[in-house]
């Protein structure tokens, strides 16, 4: 007889995992993006439990997550962000798993997978871009300028915001249990973290890394997707190889909130 | 009575602020006369497009990756700061709250959004946002440089003060990697802490030469100096390196090399601070390594480089102690030059230290690894073996005798050296315990036995 040694699962309450669904299914992970949490999900996931075993987590800084488990070297760039769905999916000991990934999470997934791909048996990537900012011969859509203002616009909404202030700044100084209900209900992030967050995700430049993309991997592409332009779906689907692109109808960058019946039938075509 | 308001057209038209309809994916479809005037568009500009196009590129991010997903899962959101592109190209920050609403039936519902002209409120906040900024960075700078000047001060040699350089340097600049490389006697560097990928020396070599900080800020800028480092670094998952070097009243004493997992911008103050941080380490490196020479000059003999008195004794201490654990003898061979005086009489002081130094150098080629040869001063000498019976500690000493009984060049044939060795051997289980000063002097004891004896023999005694 062998025994297995025990699975390391402290990454399960870092990333406030939640599994639901079928049990003995596919294994399904949905990976949200810059700016929200795990409820990005949640017009999405639902329609995947009665066939798959579904996987939600927040990333570090996001949502339920631990805070306390913030590393700025760790999390200085996307890899920290992709050791961490590795460690998910090891924790649970998933094989075979359907790695959904919204705009910065795609290129959080496509790392994980070519860092790994043991585990993944399909990459649903929903309006990647493996580098926002412009160079040589290469449209991202950004300019540096542009991710300066970012930061000067998450700044101009997180003024003071921290969870003591923000009774103050919801104007609810009178009743701060409404003011903690704000706080705490949905895509929480936490300001410092989510300002270096945005720093990484929009500085990153993970154009290499796709050619090394050895799992099935599915694009879904919106219109006008001011964040990550049809252009840039193109590329990515370009330089994976083998890769699939489908063109929604749904219009703007979250197509998982605005078109998820759409976004379900895609991935449920695909994955058939 | 006063005339009430009649047509909700007109309210709704010329209210004090911007009213806008949109899809629930960000479509305008109704815009009123209010926000028109604020922003110099005709309606017909804007209906069918979408509200994100209006607004400047950081708040376009934000609108989407932030405004949007909490407003659809919300149904609402109030207050958020966002600034809007005018028909003639000029800012007009705003604050807007939205809420979505359901249509009747299979209509998709829609987004209403109020919008307050918040230009004064945005320039009373930009100051106040610059200002915290710059006390953020100062802040940040006085903290990275104080954790790194009190771990540094709480190291107390090399190993642990380059342990204390990688975490800092990790933490202070969010490094995902760091290597402290810091130079030998002969100035060539070897890693002292922390793990360098890559075997391509490059950017360490070149902050060396240049006494400056190298900067490869991405993966092309390493590739166009290193291309073997680039692959290298690319299967570390990593991008960007900085190297800095250490250095201490002009003398080069290592580089500190920095690895980033992405493109790094470092501006004149990022930078400035490596460097201040580097400086500190430098100074503690200094005073490290000055330290460690005066313990050597107190713990060595200078002439011979042989374990001085002190250290003897304390070798001694460690080693009768370690036989008394594990049962094991311990032995002392204590050596007197023969001849010694009349060379250093008639042939001089010079002559005389080169006969030390020769015996010095023989007797440490001649002992094992693991035993200890000293100086215990004058002509004397003393070899601590572990783990040697009086049988093995007599053998050694007479090897010991036949080497510096050889010639020595340089020293005419007439001036002979020999050496009258005593053995003092402690054996647990026959002897009593004894204190190094006790071992010490019975073995003098044995060899003045030899001495008087005819020199140039050994004598070899057990402690009782």
């Amino acid at each position: 007889m062998t025994i297995a040694p025990p699975l390391d699962t402290s990454a399960l309450s870092r990333n406030n995992v939640k599994i639901s669904g079928n049990p003995a299914g596919r294994p399904i992970i949905f990976a949200h993006g810059f700016g929200c949490s795990q409820e990005m999900w949640r017009l999405v996931a639902p329609a995947f439990e009665s066939d798959y075993k579904v996987v939600l987590f927040d990333h570090v800084g996001a949502g339920g997550s631990d805070l306390t488990a913030y590393d700025r070297s760790k999390y200085d760039s996307l890899h920290g962000y992709a050791d961490d769905v590795l460690e998910i999916l090891e924790a649970l000991d998933l094989s075979d798993a359907v790695y959904v990934g919204h705009s910065v999470s795609a290129m959080v997934g496509v790392l994980a997978s070519t860092h790994d791909p043991s585990r993944f048996g399909s990459l649903v990537l929903v309006g990647p871009s493996p580098r926002y900012v412009d160079d040589v011969d290469y449209t991202g859509g950004f300019s540096q300028d542009d991710i300066d203002a970012l930061l000067d616009a998450l700044d101009a909404n997180y003024l003071g915001w921290s969870s003591d202030l923000a009774p103050l700044i919801m104007g609810n100084s009178g009743q701060p249990e409404l003011g903690e209900e704000l706080t705490a209900s949905f895509c929480t992030i936490d300001p410092a973290i989510a300002r270096h967050f945005a720093r990484v995700t929009f500085s990153s430049d993970n154009r290499d890394d796709l050619k090394d993309v050895v799992t099935p991997t599915l694009i879904l592409q919106c219109n006008d997707d001011i964040i990550a332009p049809r252009v840039v779906g193109e590329f990515v689907h370009s330089q994976i190889p083998g890769s699939s692109f489908v063109m929604l109808a749904a219009t703007g960058h979250c197509p998982n909130l605005s078109s998820p019946d759409e976004v379900v039938k895609e991935i449920q075509d695909y994955l058939r | 009575m006063t005339q009430l308001e009649t047509s909700f057209e007109d309210l709704y038209e010329h209210s004090p602020c911007g009213h806008m309809s949109l899809t629930t994916d960000g479509m305008i479809v109704r815009v009123n006369s209010t926000f028109l005037d604020w922003t110099g568009y005709a309606a017909a500009d804007l209906v069918g497009r979408p509200f994100a196009e209006l607004l400047t590129r950081g708040s376009q991010i934000f609108a989407e990756t932030r405004y949007l997903p909490v407003l659809l899962l919300e149904g609402a959101v109030k207050e958020v700061a966002l600034t809007l592109v005018c028909a003639d190209g000029s800012d007009l920050p705003t604050l807007v709250n939205s809420v979505v609403v359901e249509q009747a039936g299979e209509e998709p519902g829609l987004i209403r959004t109020a919008v307050f002209d918040a230009t004064d409120r945005q320039n009373y906040e930009r100051d106040l946002l610059t200002s915290r900024r710059q006390a953020e960075a100062s802040e940040e700078h006085v903290r990275v440089l104080q954790r790194a000047s009190s771990a540094f001060v709480s190291s107390s040699s090399e190993e642990e003060l380059a342990e204390a350089i990688v975490e800092s340097m990790r933490h202070g600049f969010a490094a995902a990697s760091v290597a402290v490389l810091l130079t030998d006697e002969s100035g060539k560097l070897a890693l002292a802490a922390g793990e360098r990928p890559g075997s391509e020396e490059g950017p360490e070599l070149e902050a060396l030469s240049s006494r400056q900080t190298v900067v490869l800020s991405d993966r092309r800028a390493v590739r166009d100096r290193y291309p073997t480092l680039a692959d290298e670094l690319k299967s570390a998952r990593l991008e960007a390196v900085t190297a800095t070097p250490l250095s201490f009243e002009g003398a080069a004493s290592g580089v500190v090399l920095c690895y980033y997992g992405r493109a790094r911008s470092f501006d004149g103050d990022a930078i400035d601070l490596q460097e201040a941080v580097a400086r500190q380490a430098s100074e503690a490196l200094a005073r490290v390594r000055l330290q460690r020479r005066l313990e050597r000059m107190a713990l060595f003999d200078q002439l011979t480089g042989l374990a001085n008195r002190q250290l003897l004794k304390v070798r001694l201490e460690e080693a009768l102690a370690t036989g008394q654990r594990t049962h094991h003898s311990t032995a002392l061979i204590f050596l007197d030059l023969d001849g010694f005086k009349t060379v250093n009489d008639e042939l001089g002081h010079v002559a005389g230290d080169e006969v030390l130094r020769e015996v010095a150098t023989r007797l440490r080629s001649t002992i094992r690894p693991s035993d200890v040869a000293g100086r215990f001063g004058g002509d004397e000498f003393v070899v601590i073996c572990e783990d040697a019976d009086v049988d093995a500690a007599s053998a050694v000493a007479e090897r010991l005798r036949d080497v510096v009984g050889a010639p020595i060049s340089g020293i005419p044939d007439e001036f002979t050296v020999s050496a009258s060795i005593g053995v003092a051997v402690h054996s647990p289980g026959i002897s009593q315990s004894v204190t190094p000063d006790r071992l010490f002097d019975l073995a003098d004891t044995a060899m003045y036995t030899s001495k008087n004896s005819g020199k140039n023999r050994t004598t070899a005694v057990i402690v009782a």
